[in-house]
């Protein structure tokens, strides 16, 4: 269990973070999201010990992080950085071994197996930004560490070398117990795969808990879009439930927010009047929504 | 613990780095090239040319090299940290188990093993080859005049790493080492010479020898002046006379001091900045 307490870092007279606590649990996969400048990658830092926090303290499965400490704190994190180009002149595998000496490991099959074909005779230089993406986490997996920090892993990718990456982490995850710390301004990446988030805004964390859980805490409404059959009163039916606010009504397409609570109401009305409709469409708020409802 | 085996890792990264992008062959070529020519050329101000003997054409060398291995060595290391920071491994480094003494030492290690490596075989070469032509004889001669250029480049290595860490932006750094290669080879000299004129040579020899001992250019062509028997002949400089203490043995003791203060320096400075 790695432990924030009270932790405060200022750069100056700016705030980097103030006051931050938190608990991360083995085995979770924790996300940290916020704007550029929230205060995330002071986190990070100060989570992989690369800053010092002026006060409050770190804790590691009960104990405090000292100087000695990070040092071997640091052989149970894997830390995957948000840019990185690596050495242009040396192989994939020379990099990775030279990574293993540092970290005091063994360049085992499986993270051999995240370069395939010949990437890991090629030198890096020749690599595509993907093949970096997948050498980079090959070297935070070095020295099967406890805890995968991962800060923007998937920026610069194409859609398909994000799916790959995460279900990169999911095989891991599901072959042993890996506590992962994402940092990702990509809240839709964070909302379909995390336990857990941390909101972070201007230093401070605004909010915390799972997906579901913030979900609850902001009340956020439902939005309904409905394609209807030539002129209706639809809009007038759905805007009698209570708590509904129309968004759109324009030719026949109708968008309109329900309270969560309204969310059987609307159901019935719908299944009441659904000859009257081409298409209909219910969705939950986005993890973006919420990002945007805590302030 | 400094040798360790993170530190072997990044000194093996920093040699592997430097052969592979041909700067130790470029060097040694350089090196090479100016050898056989100073060695045919050296006399030609005098109208004569040809391969002369060993010691004359490493007094010619003296000059060359006082210029160009601080050049070399302040390029070699002043960019250190500014290429790790620019790749975005310098902040994956750090988060590692590897300490900052390791991470400075390893790179100081392998950066010295591709600078002797180009400087021997360069020279090496260069003598190698005038000896089929002015037989072995000044070999010794040449061996220290070797170690003096290794010792004159570990030195300005050490200096860059520390530029480097002070700065460690590339701009910054390429400035910075630019006017410590003009201030150290030409215009401390200058100086030098300025403050003998204005004070009409009563400086003393005390004084006078401690401003050379200030500049590690100096110490260099010292340690040559006493160390290769015919220098003082063949520079016309029979007649100079410097305090009994000034011998190679304290001048390498000068040397040594020339390399471990901005290494010392280096590890300081970067422990605050890093750790």
């Amino acid at each position: 269990m790695f432990v924030l307490d009270g932790v405060t870092k200022y750069y100056r007279d700016v705030r980097g973070v103030e006051e931050i606590s938190l608990t991360i649990r083995q085995g979770e996969f924790l996300g940290l999201v916020g704007p550029n400048g929230s205060g995330k990658s002071t986190l990070l830092k100060i989570m992989l010990g690369l800053l010092r926090p002026n006060s409050g303290r770190i804790l590691f499965n009960g104990e405090p992080v000292d100087d000695r400490g990070w040092r071997e704190l640091r052989r149970r994190i894997g830390y995957m950085p948000e840019r990185i180009s690596f050495y242009d002149n040396l192989t994939g595998l020379e990099t990775l071994r030279l990574f293993a000496r540092i970290k005091g490991c063994e360049v085992d099959e499986t993270v051999k197996r995240l370069l395939p074909g010949d990437a890991l005779r090629r030198r890096v230089g020749g690599y595509s930004k993907g093949m970096r993406q997948r050498l980079n986490l090959a070297q935070a997996l070095m020295g099967t560490p406890d805890i995968l920090v991962l800060d923007e892993p998937t920026s610069g990718l194409d859609p398909s070398g994000r799916l790959e990456f995460y279900s990169l982490i999911e095989e891991i995850r599901e072959q042993r117990v890996l506590t992962v710390v994402l940092s990702t301004h990509l809240l839709a990446e964070v909302e379909e795969r995390v336990d857990r988030v941390v909101i972070m805004r201007d230093g401070r964390i605004k909010a915390e808990g799972s997906i579901t859980e913030l979900y609850k805490r902001l009340n956020l409404p439902l939005k309904v879009y409905i394609t209807v059959k030539g002129r209706d009163t639809v809009l007038e039916d759905l805007l009698r439930l209570e708590g509904a606010r129309g968004l759109l009504y324009k030719n026949g397409y109708l968008i309109a927010e329900v309270p969560p609570e309204r969310k059987m109401s609307l159901l019935g009305l719908l299944m009441e009047k659904r000859e009257r409709f081409e298409d209909i469409e219910i969705t939950e708020p986005s993890l973006e929504e919420v990002f945007f409802g805590i302030h | 613990m400094v040798f360790t085996e993170a530190t072997r890792a990044m000194a093996w990264k920093e040699l592997t780095d430097k052969m592979r992008n041909r700067w130790v062959l470029l060097v040694a070529f350089t090196f090479l090239l100016f050898t056989l020519m100073i060695a045919y050329f050296g006399a030609a101000p005098a109208g004569v040319t040809g391969f002369r003997r060993m010691e004359t054409t490493l007094a010619s060398l003296t000059s060359l090299v006082s210029f160009f291995i601080p050049l070399m060595a302040l390029t070699l290391g002043g960019g250190i940290i500014a290429d790790e920071r620019e790749r975005g491994t310098l902040e994956l480094l750090l988060a590692s188990p590897m300490s900052a003494t390791e991470f400075i030492v390893g790179k100081f290690l392998g950066l010295l093993v591709a600078m002797t490596l180009a400087v021997t075989v360069g020279v090496g070469a260069g003598a190698g080859l005038l000896s089929i032509k002015t037989g072995v004889e000044g070999m010794l001669t040449f061996v220290r005049f070797l170690v003096n250029c290794i010792i004159l480049g570990l030195i300005f290595l050490s200096i860059s790493l520390f530029v480097s860490v002070l700065l460690y932006e590339r701009s910054r750094v390429v400035a910075f080492t630019v006017l410590i290669w003009l201030f150290y080879t030409i215009l401390y000299d200058l100086g030098v010479i300025g403050i003998v004129l204005i004070t009409k040579g009563e400086i003393g020899m005390g004084p006078f020898t401690a401003l050379l001992l200030l500049n590690p250019v100096d110490v260099f062509r010292l340690l040559n002046f006493l160390g290769i028997g015919e220098f003082r002949l063949i520079l016309g400089l029979t007649a100079v006379e410097f305090p009994e203490f000034i011998n190679t043995t304290f001048l390498l003791g000068v040397s040594l001091v020339w390399l471990g203060v901005p290494i010392l320096g280096t590890l300081l400075l970067f422990r605050r900045r890093y750790q």
